[in-house]
């Protein structure tokens, strides 16, 4: 038994239009966390996420779930059966009531949760014999989540699942979700470009752009490692090539110099210092700082 | 479930074209003694064979002369023949694994795409042969009614090659529905290719696909037309072979 549900290794894939989705990626989603993929509209999230369903073929590179390979046709039937899937676009099938795509989706499921249908038919007052197509999209997203957690799944795959709900029903969803988890205790692996959402449920995150992780890592180690080192000089900002490998954008501004950095904050400062520097202040980043940071470098390193 | 959603996705097309067939079956019974009553005026008259329509009508008084030959004309020729093409393209259209509507739901539960695959082929082509053969046995059942016989046999024989003839544009429709996502395309270029096939064959003059489905072989001489069943079964295989490959290669 592996300790990563996900595992990708070097995963690329290029559409027959030429368009290069993923190029290299590679991720540990450690078993049991609530893992957030970040990363902008297009960067890559939905076709790893369909990579790792069998939806998609890669080009090259490794994918697993649960250890096994995720483009071998049989594994991925295995790999599905202990997955629960929730898709952008809440793909459901209009035509069913609630309760006919309850019953389909549970055929599927040995270990279906009669018990927990029940309490989130409740909970999210999901009305039994309305058309899919009649719900609202809050509700299309409940049910979506409902078929989701019933199938007893080791691993809930949720690609951008608070997408156009107002606040009160994302807070509604994001609730039920760190209460399932809390209670049936599976791996969450999150795909978002909603920080918010990201920052108050999530332990790891990785943060993608342009089909490369460019940040990964559990969420406090980021928040520990990430600083913002701002300098002041007495005449303009010298422009500073520092010698610590982990900087990661530097801008000037006037006297003022910002270096924002994934660790070695103090070995900054000590070169700032070293400058003459007036003052030195290293302040923590809040996540969404690290994650515009980070896609601005990549977006300047590519260019 | 594979097999219920195949079910659910066909179930309209296939109910609706066996109500019509049904109805059409006993508008052949109908329309028998109104032609019976017809015919004698019609087979004194003398008739121009020079002409296309001529050889037609001709023909047409000839096979009428019998109620075995009123009812191949009638029906096996000319109804289940249009009829039987249409409810093919229908039911093979409109894949069940696409990249819309419920597409991605589909392919994230735990059955593979050939499952999906074969289950929706298989359950689209039981249905076209129920609706080969069930809606024609009305003409045998109901035929005492008008003092007439027809043979269950014969059901069963032109049934058959309607079917295995018809399972072509079926199969047609079904790898055209894996490369269209919508049920429109697959449908209406189906049909087309099934126009100029039948327009080829009667401006040319060979034994096609439409020859074969209307069993006039099996109609004069009481043999099947094995090579034209044969020919036409591989030609359905190879189709849904290419459906397959298709979607296996296919990304989502």
């Amino acid at each position: 038994m592996t300790d990563s549900v996900i595992e990708t290794s070097d995963l690329r894939k290029t559409y027959s239009d030429g368009g290069k989705a993923l190029r290299g990626l590679t991720l540990q989603v450690p078993a049991g966390s609530i893992f957030g993929f970040l990363g902008k509209n297009g960067a890559g999230k939905t076709t790893t996420i369909k990579v790792l369903l069998g939806m998609t073929n890669p080009t090259s590179g490794d994918a697993r779930v649960f250890g096994l390979p995720a483009f071998d046709r049989d594994a991925s039937v295995a790999i599905r059966r202990r997955m629960g899937f929730v898709s952008e676009d809440k793909d459901l099938y209009d035509s069913m009531t609630v309760q006919e795509i309850t019953r389909f989706t549970a055929g599927f499921y040995p270990k279906w949760r009669r018990d927990l249908e029940a309490r989130y038919i409740d909970a999210f007052e999901l009305p039994g014999r309305r058309k899919v197509k009649a719900l609202s999209r809050g509700m299309r997203t409940k049910l979506a989540l409902l078929l989701a957690f019933c199938r007893g799944a080791d691993l809930l795959v949720l690609d951008e699942p608070m997408s156009g709900l107002d606040p009160a029903v994302n807070e509604d969803v994001l609730q039920a979700l760190v209460r399932h988890v809390a209670d049936e205790g599976a791996t969450v692996f999150f795909s978002s470009h909603q920080l918010a959402d990201i920052d108050q449920i999530a332990d790891h995150v990785a943060v993608i752009d342009r089909g490369r992780a460019i940040v990964s890592g559990s969420l406090d180690d980021i928040r520990d490692r990430y600083r913002r080192i701002q300098m002041v000089f007495e005449n303009d900002a010298p422009s500073i090539s520092f010698r610590t490998p982990d900087v990661i954008r530097t801008r000037r501004d006037g006297r003022m110099l910002t270096v924002f950095a994934s660790g070695g904050a103090n070995a900054i400062a000590e070169e700032a210092r070293a400058l003459n520097a007036v003052s030195v202040d290293i302040t923590p980043l809040t996540l969404k700082e690290i994650f515009l940071e980070s896609v601005n470098a990549s977006v300047h390193a590519e260019n | 479930m594979v097999w219920y959603k195949s079910w659910l996705d066909t179930r309209w097309r296939f109910l609706i074209g066996l109500a019509a067939l049904l109805m059409l079956a006993c508008g052949v019974i109908v329309n028998y003694s109104v032609s019976a009553s017809l015919l004698p005026g019609l087979a004194n008259q003398p008739v121009d064979t020079s002409t296309t329509a001529g050889r037609m009508l001709a023909d047409l008084i000839r096979l009428e002369q019998t109620y075995r030959g009123f009812v191949w004309g009638q029906w096996w020729r000319e109804g289940m023949l249009q009829d039987a093409t249409l409810l093919a393209v229908l039911l093979g259209s409109g894949s069940v694994i696409s990249g819309s509507k419920g597409g991605l739901f589909t392919l994230s539960l735990p059955a593979s795409r050939n499952e999906w695959l074969t289950a929706r082929a298989a359950t689209g082509l039981g249905e076209f042969f129920i609706l080969a053969m069930v809606p024609s046995l009305v003409i045998p059942i109901l035929s005492p009614l008008i003092g007439q016989h027809y043979s269950v046999i014969d059901v069963f024989a032109h049934g058959l090659c309607i079917f295995v003839a018809s399972a072509v544009f079926y199969s047609l429709a079904f790898l055209l529905s894996t490369v269209f996502h919508d049920i429109w395309r697959p449908l209406l270029i189906a049909i087309a290719i099934a126009c100029v096939i039948g327009y080829m064959e009667v401006t040319f003059q060979f034994n096609g696909l439409f020859k074969v489905m209307a069993g006039r072989h099996y109609f004069e001489s009481g043999s099947l037309p094995w090579i034209g069943l044969t020919s036409s079964a591989a030609l359905s295989v190879a189709l849904l072979y290419g459906a397959a490959a298709n979607v296996a290669r296919k990304d989502f």
